[in-house]
């Protein structure tokens, strides 16, 4: 067993494109999973009748079921009742539901932390609930849960490898594709551990970043 | 609904499948990350370096490249391993990773002054692990390996995509025979039924889960001065 670098080399423009792919999907996703993280956290933590037992049951059944089954559920089951998605749509709406859920149960955490006074004092300066959610609470669950809500990001990247499984072409796609014509597994597969590895350090370090930058004026 | 009482047979043999993989992952995970864990507590930066590669290394890695390069990897380097193999190794690799961590975690909970003290009592070192720590540490680690059996349960469905006939393959088979058969798919309702059955079992482990986190979590409850001037029995510790 050799391993080819000139191989890889050649195959160098095929993975970026799945780099490029797998990106597009991920970026796409994490927007609308933490969009999802915020509405469903805030109708939680509001008490909003019959929503929030919704959003509970939601993020219940999203973890409690495996993500390739959802995934199959979404792109093979919903066009059978004639709701089918195009194939980087479903993978889009698959990834966000599944960090949706996760982003919703790291929202609440974060806003379970805002203490009481906060309200109080925002009832005194007649803010109304909405100002007092988007204005006072919302940036100080943000700081908090911020680690939380990129390690989820973090695991959206990295599942949305799951996605070879219905054939869009991304990273591992265009890997698997590959090694099914020329035989090349270990030199293909250690390449995407390694850009996998790669992009994962890169949102992590981002990640420190951040939250350091973050709690810079709460250090003495 | 017919196809269901049909395949009833197919069904339970795919179910059954998905226990012995969850099972033997399970096994080994446990092997694994109690050995690896627990060495990964002892004071030799070498030691601690190489698990704390080994864990990050698969827990960035996403499962299933980890199981898809077990599984296309192995025949290169002349290795003929089943889809079930390959997929209870990858599985393995990932759930040692996390379980590892969890274990490490669950030791390095215990309060320093329990280690001392065991040492001033002359106990042995696996003797302090083996009574004074790991009983102590399993408030720390049983909520959190019980979730760790959640996930390893529903990553039991990556063996559809290497040929393991598991549930979720099963149901993909009950699918296509049953389009070519009568020319519609079922595919909704047969991967709405997939989804409630994981459900119901992942749920009644993440209840388990969050059951013992509360029953272990309570304060550990010490015999007041008073009680123990009135010669009542201590109240029993909450585990």
């Amino acid at each position: 067993m050799d391993f080819d670098f000139n191989y890889l080399l050649a195959q160098w423009p095929a993975l970026l494109d799945g780099v490029q792919m797998t990106l597009q999907v991920s970026v796409l996703a994490i927007g609308c999973s933490l969009l999802v993280g915020v509405l469903g956290g805030a109708a939680r933590v509001m008490k909003v009748p019959v929503l929030a037992q919704v959003v509970a049951l939601y993020v219940e059944l999203i973890r409690n079921t495996p993500i390739l089954v959802q995934l199959f559920f979404i792109f093979y089951g919903l066009p059978a009742i004639g709701m089918g998605l195009s194939l980087f749509w479903s993978g889009v709406l698959c990834l966000s539901l599944w960090a949706g859920a996760y982003q919703i149960e790291n929202v609440r955490g974060g806003l379970a932390t805002v203490e009481q006074g906060m309200r109080e004092a925002s009832v005194a300066l007649s803010l109304k609930p909405a100002h007092y959610f988007c204005l006072v609470a919302l940036p100080i669950a943000f700081r908090t849960s911020l680690p939380a809500m990129l390690n989820t990001a973090i695991s959206l990247l990295k599942n949305s490898s799951y996605l070879q499984a219905i054939g869009l072409a991304e990273l591992t796609f265009v890997a698997v594709d590959r090694i099914a014509t020329d035989f090349r597994a270990i030199e293909m597969f250690s390449a995407i551990c390694v850009i996998y590895l790669a992009l994962v350090g890169i949102l992590a370090l981002l990640t420190g970043r951040l939250s350091a930058r973050l709690q810079r004026p709460f250090q003495h | 609904m017919n196809f269901l009482i049909e395949n009833w047979a197919f069904v339970c043999k795919g179910l059954w499948m998905t226990l012995r993989l969850a099972l033997v992952v399970l096994l080994f995970t446990t092997l694994i990350s109690i050995v690896l864990g627990v060495l990964a507590t002892l004071k030799n930066r070498l030691l601690q370096w190489t698990i704390h590669g080994y864990v990050e290394l698969f827990r960035s890695i996403p499962l299933i490249v980890n199981v898809f390069f077990i599984f296309f990897g192995a025949p290169m380097l002349g290795l003929d391993l089943s889809p079930f193999v390959a997929v209870t190794t990858g599985l393995t690799l990932w759930g040692s990773a996390n379980g590892i961590e969890i274990v490490r975690g669950g030791l390095e909970s215990v309060a320093r002054h329990q280690w001392k003290s065991a040492w001033a009592l002359g106990l042995r070192p696996w003797q302090i692990y083996l009574y004074v720590i790991a009983p102590q540490s399993m408030r720390a680690i049983l909520p959190a390996y019980t979730g760790l059996l959640t996930m390893l349960v529903q990553a039991t469905s990556l063996g559809a995509l290497v040929g393991v006939g598991e549930f979720l393959k099963v149901g993909q088979i009950i699918i296509e025979r049953d389009t070519v058969m009568t020319g519609v798919s079922p595919a909704f309702t047969v991967y709405g039924l997939v989804l409630l059955v994981y459900f119901v079992i992942c749920s009644l482990l993440s209840w388990l889960s969050r059951y013992l986190e509360r029953r272990l979590g309570r304060p550990v409850t010490r015999a007041t001065p008073e009680e123990v001037s009135t010669c009542k029995h201590p109240k029993s510790a909450g585990a």
